[in-house]
């Protein structure tokens, strides 16, 4: 695993506007950036990524089947009472799922240390799955790159198929996808949805979360009045189980997407649950529910809330002080603590590793880097390649 | 050896990857997009600009003509694309090419309907129809194309002739009346007193 400088594409910039992608740069601050690329071995793209990738995905499901059908996990995850049996139903039915990002530490060598499962709502889709492939390929034929350098991204091929699968299991050929008002980057991530169920044949809509309707029977609508039949919403089910319209989620007969068992994975109590469970597992970290704390043996930990995104309110604790300290508006839900594991540094930049999951297949990586230690929105995109 | 090995997806249609509406509809159609490659039973369909086009290809159907022609009006209004002003539907569809329309889901700008697509005019099942709009902007990637109501392109508006899918033409089912709207969306509002530090502000992950 290196980090290798390259010479930017002249005409990068123009390009991504030229294809809609709008959130390369953030308040003229580079967001996807060329200037360098992340070169892996096939063998650590193949044994230490791809591989632990499906496995765990596999032990998650394990842990799924238990708590779907324990009170007591339930609980400790803090899914509200009102959402259990809609959980275990959507789970005995096996509803597919499309896609999931788990963000590893790797140094390189060594097993991959996951730090957590973005299960239900994971962003940076169109810059993994076709921006980075389209940088590839048009390096290759400048010749800026070798020809057989390759790519651990099968990312759009997968949701194209992936899509299909759902659309033919529900036997719909039409669906709503949706996100909520003024974000470029959760619109380009739609958007990107919207062009891979395309690409699937299905007809799609778009629609604000916010735009969302309740009708007079019982289903929910879109801005123009049309039935919501199946949706896929990039907006998180621990928001939406807490909302008005909470209480019509079972009556609207939605077909979700992601389904609504996969609350149980993205949230933060899996952590802890999977060293409980798979104690010792080389691709895990230790990690602890609030009220186990005292069997930590660590001296550093990290301290996440149940339910944050984007490295907000994550916390270092260090002989039982706060050293690092992120802020945000999570935390209210209760809290996990895992052993802290730092990222690889290259040139001053932590990088993380977010591998993708498209159904149970693994499906490509992406990778984030930030000058610090706990990766923001704030990170980079860097493009990689297999050699 | 390379190829079977191949890690990454093999073939990404670009094209399809080229996105269109320069300036952001506040709503867009329902996309009904299959063309004759997914459909599974391909039909023919043809595009008039106004209902004597139609006549003068059909005379026989004069009437289905003028019918069609009203229903795709409506359809055009129910689902074509809606601006906040009129600067921003100008500057996708040209000057001038833009009205003024207010109903029951709002008041917006959108473009005139610039033809219409039908197919199986002589069916006794009935035909289906299709709004159909072209832009005359030049910042527009849409110009003298034929375009649907989703922002799809159906090639070259001097074109007439078009095969297209099926659900092309399929209207998708409609509630009887919305009582109530935002009831999803809160957190982010609650929640973005720290938005302002967040670049993003996005709610994935």
């Amino acid at each position: 695993m290196f980090r290798l400088d390259i010479a930017q594409r002249k005409n990068w910039q123009r390009k991504a506007q030229e294809f809609g992608f709008k959130f390369h740069t953030i308040h003229g601050e580079p967001y996807w950036d060329e200037t360098a690329y992340y070169q892996f071995s096939l063998q650590q793209i193949e044994q230490d990524l791809e591989d632990p990738t499906e496995e765990i995905q596999q032990m998650c499901l394990h842990l799924v089947d238990i708590v779907a059908n324990s009170e007591y996990w339930l609980e400790q995850f803090n899914i509200p009472q009102q959402y259990w049996s809609q959980i275990q139903e959507s789970w005995q039915q096996r509803q597919p799922s499309l896609y999931s990002r788990l963000d590893f530490a790797y140094h390189g060598k060594g097993p991959a240390k996951l730090y957590e499962n973005n299960a239900d709502t994971p962003t940076s889709l169109y810059e993994s799955g076709f921006w980075q492939w389209l940088w590839l390929e048009e390096q290759v034929n400048l010749g800026k790159l070798p020809k057989q350098a390759d790519q651990f991204n099968s990312l759009q091929e997968k949701l194209v198929r992936r899509l299909r699968v759902i659309a033919n299991y529900y036997q719909v050929n039409h669906m709503h996808l949706a996100c909520c008002q003024d974000t470029d980057e959760d619109r380009g991530t739609v958007q990107y949805l919207q062009d891979c169920a395309t690409e699937a044949g299905i007809d799609n809509a778009f629609t604000y979360i916010e735009d969302i309707g309740l009708s007079d029977c019982g289903h929910f609508s879109d801005i123009q009045n049309n039935k919501i039949q199946t949706l896929f919403k990039l907006y998180p089910w621990e928001f939406m189980q807490r909302e008005e319209f909470g209480d019509a989620i079972e009556g609207a007969k939605v077909n979700w997407i992601e389904p609504i068992w996969k609350s149980i994975l993205s949230n933060k109590a899996l952590m802890p649950l999977l060293w409980k469970t798979f104690k010792g597992h080389p691709n895990l970290l230790p990690a602890y529910f609030e009220q186990d704390l005292a069997l930590a043996k660590e001296t550093k930990l990290v301290k996440k809330p149940l339910f944050s995104r984007e490295g907000a309110n994550i916390s270092i604790i260090e002989q039982g002080k706060t050293i690092v300290q992120g802020e945000g508006p999570y935390g209210e839900e209760g809290y996990i603590y895992q052993s802290f594991y730092p990222l690889p540094q290259f040139r001053q930049n932590h990088t993380l590793i977010g591998s993708w999951l498209v159904g149970d297949q693994a499906a490509g990586i992406s990778i984030r880097e930030d000058t610090s230690a706990i990766t923001q929105d704030s990170s980079r995109f860097l493009p990689h390649i297999c050699l | 050896m390379q190829s079977t090995k191949l890690k990454r997806s093999r073939s990404i249609n670009l094209s399809a990857m080229r996105k269109g509406f320069s300036a952001k509809p506040l709503a867009l159609g329902i996309a009904a997009i299959c063309l004759a490659a997914c459909g599974k039973e391909p039909e023919q369909a043809a595009i008039y600009t106004d209902v004597d086009d139609c006549q003068n290809s059909n005379p026989e159907f004069a009437e289905q003509c003028r019918l069609a022609y009203e229903d795709a009006i409506a359809e055009a209004q129910r689902t074509g694309p809606k601006y906040n002003s009129a600067r921003d539907c100008e500057y996708e569809f040209g000057p001038n090419q833009c009205q003024y329309v207010s109903n029951q889901s709002g008041s917006f700008f959108m473009p005139f309907m610039a033809g219409y697509m039908l197919s199986n005019l002589m069916s006794p099942r009935g035909y289906n129809y299709r709004p159909m709009f072209t832009s005359y902007s030049r910042y527009s990637p849409y110009r003298n194309r034929w375009i649907g109501a989703d922002g799809y392109d159906f090639g070259d508006y001097r074109r007439k002739s078009v095969r297209v899918g099926k659900n092309t033409f399929k209207s998708q089912p409609t509630v009887n009346k919305t009582i109530k709207r935002g009831g999803f969306g809160s957190s982010v509002r609650a929640k973005s007193s720290w938005g302002s530090s967040s670049k993003k502000g996005g709610w994935g992950g």
